[in-house]
């Protein structure tokens, strides 16, 4: 994580292999950094297997767009890049539709239209323009795999506290026995807003927590 | 947009690029993706259709308990009946699955129907027994209705105890119900055709009394026409 490659630019130049794979799940966190792909994300968050599925789901898409559009990075004209990115895109989404069809039918009917909507997903046109179209398929592939871990690990932090509060279960078992009253809000789109707040909330107080230690640290050292 | 760490800067493939260039690369690209579509498509029919096959069975097995074998009806707008042959292109028609014991004898004719409910298509199965003239089981297939409210119609016992025998009778010409198949306010059933309503769920309550009425109005004197032929499982 720590090695910047900065100086002498060598044709292996870019960021180094686990540091794109590591920035997705972390320091660029799609979801509590980026605040990218919101409209899935409040959507179908109200179960731990949507959630999942949807992680999966986009995670796949991702990663097979990214590698198809740095293969073709070289031959793609710059004015037609969007269209082909999206062509591209759409591509894997239909392809990933039919998977999880033959899958199970009920998960892609939970998913139902937001299946079809991970092609509008910012986050992975920003992936193919800000990334795969100016890096290695392999680092494409690492990107993708960083940033899609980034973004289920997302939908599941919501995924997981709206089940738990608005159903009392997690992944259908229930935790709380029969006489839990279900927060149903939770499972309803404010729900979706309030934890998702909740959740931004947690990272920023932890991110400022840290940046105090640090400080803290070095104080006593001067 | 915040972007990931530094970034190689190949340069751009050539900003002149003609038309022709262009057409030619979409062109490419385009072929290389219908192409991993059609694959894909192709691979996962089978998978598809079976997963539905078995849905389809797992709620009939859940409507009719004890049913041992299933043979696949289609009523059609003329008010014949088609039996499916087992291909993969199915006939026009609604689908009609007829439920027998082992022995061969008829349990009861599950039907699917969908009606508009609060926020989307309700789809639904019951299960309509010739014998009883009465719906003998219902159970929500898919719905979107409101988390808490309109969706307890899927598990609300009391509601579901209304479909343990609905009564669908036919009136003397066969053509339509006897009494029209309704959602009464919740406490208030009093006949053996009303749907006692869900209180806060009024609104899905009454979707699923029309989903079973119009469907029951429309397939029902089908069903009693060929009656011997279901029974005999032809």
């Amino acid at each position: 994580m720590s090695s910047h490659s900065h100086g002498a630019v060598t044709v292996n130049s870019g960021p180094e292999n686990a540091e794109v794979f590591f920035s997705g799940l972390w320091k660029q966190n799609p979801v509590f950094v980026q605040a990218l792909g919101m409209c899935p994300m409040l959507a179908i968050t109200n179960s731990v297997r949507n959630a999942i599925a949807m992680g999966i789901a986009t995670l796949f898409v991702l990663v097979c767009s990214n590698a198809l559009i740095s293969m073709v990075r070289r031959i793609v004209p710059r004015q037609v890049r969007i269209a082909t990115y999206i062509l591209i895109i759409a591509t894997f989404v239909t392809i990933v539709e039919y998977l999880i069809k033959a899958v199970s039918i009920p998960v892609y009917k939970a998913l139902g239209p937001f299946i079809a909507l991970i092609v509008v997903n910012c986050m992975i046109l920003g992936r193919a323009e800000a990334f795969a179209s100016k890096n290695t398929v392999g680092k494409s592939i690492l990107d993708g795999l960083g940033m899609g871990i980034g973004f289920a690990i997302g939908l599941l932090c919501l995924g997981s506290v709206r089940e738990i509060l608005g159903a009392g279960s997690f992944l259908g078992i229930p935790l709380f026995g029969p006489n839990y009253q279900p927060w149903v809000l939770f499972l309803l789109p404010p729900g979706g807003f309030f934890t998702l707040g909740g959740w931004l909330l947690v990272f920023a107080w932890w991110k400022n927590r840290q940046r105090r230690q640090k400080d803290l640290a070095l104080g006593a050292r001067a | 947009m915040s972007q990931a760490a530094p970034v190689l800067k190949s340069a751009p493939p050539a900003s002149t690029a003609s038309s022709s260039q262009m057409i030619r690369v979409m062109g490419i690209v385009s072929l290389v993706c219908g192409l991993l579509i059609v694959t894909t498509h192709l691979g996962t029919l089978e998978p598809i259709r079976k997963n539905q096959e078995i849905l389809t069975g797992e709620a009939v097995a859940e409507l009719l308990p004890g049913v041992q074998k299933q043979v696949t009806y289609y009523a059609q707008a003329s008010g014949e009946l088609a039996v499916s042959n087992g291909s993969a292109t199915a006939p026009a028609g609604s689908r009609l699955i007829a439920g027998y014991t082992a022995s061969g004898q008829l349990l009861g004719v599950v039907i699917e129907a969908r009606e508009r409910g609060y926020a989307d298509m309700i789809t639904g199965m019951y299960a309509y027994s010739p014998e009883q003239q009465a719906i003998v089981g219902f159970k929500v297939v898919e719905l979107k209705e409101t988390p808490g409210l309109g969706d307890k119609i899927v598990t609300d016992a009391t509601f579901l105890a209304n479909f343990r025998k609905l009564e669908a009778r036919l009136d003397d010409t066969g053509q339509k119900l006897l009494h029209a198949i309704v959602t009464v306010k919740n406490g208030t059933k009093k006949n053996p055709w009303e749907i006692d309503a869900i209180s806060g769920a009024t609104i899905s309550s009454r979707a699923v009394g029309r989903m079973l009425h119009k469907s029951a109005e429309q397939l029902l004197p089908v069903i009693t026409k060929h009656r011997g032929r279901i029974e005999k499982g032809e």
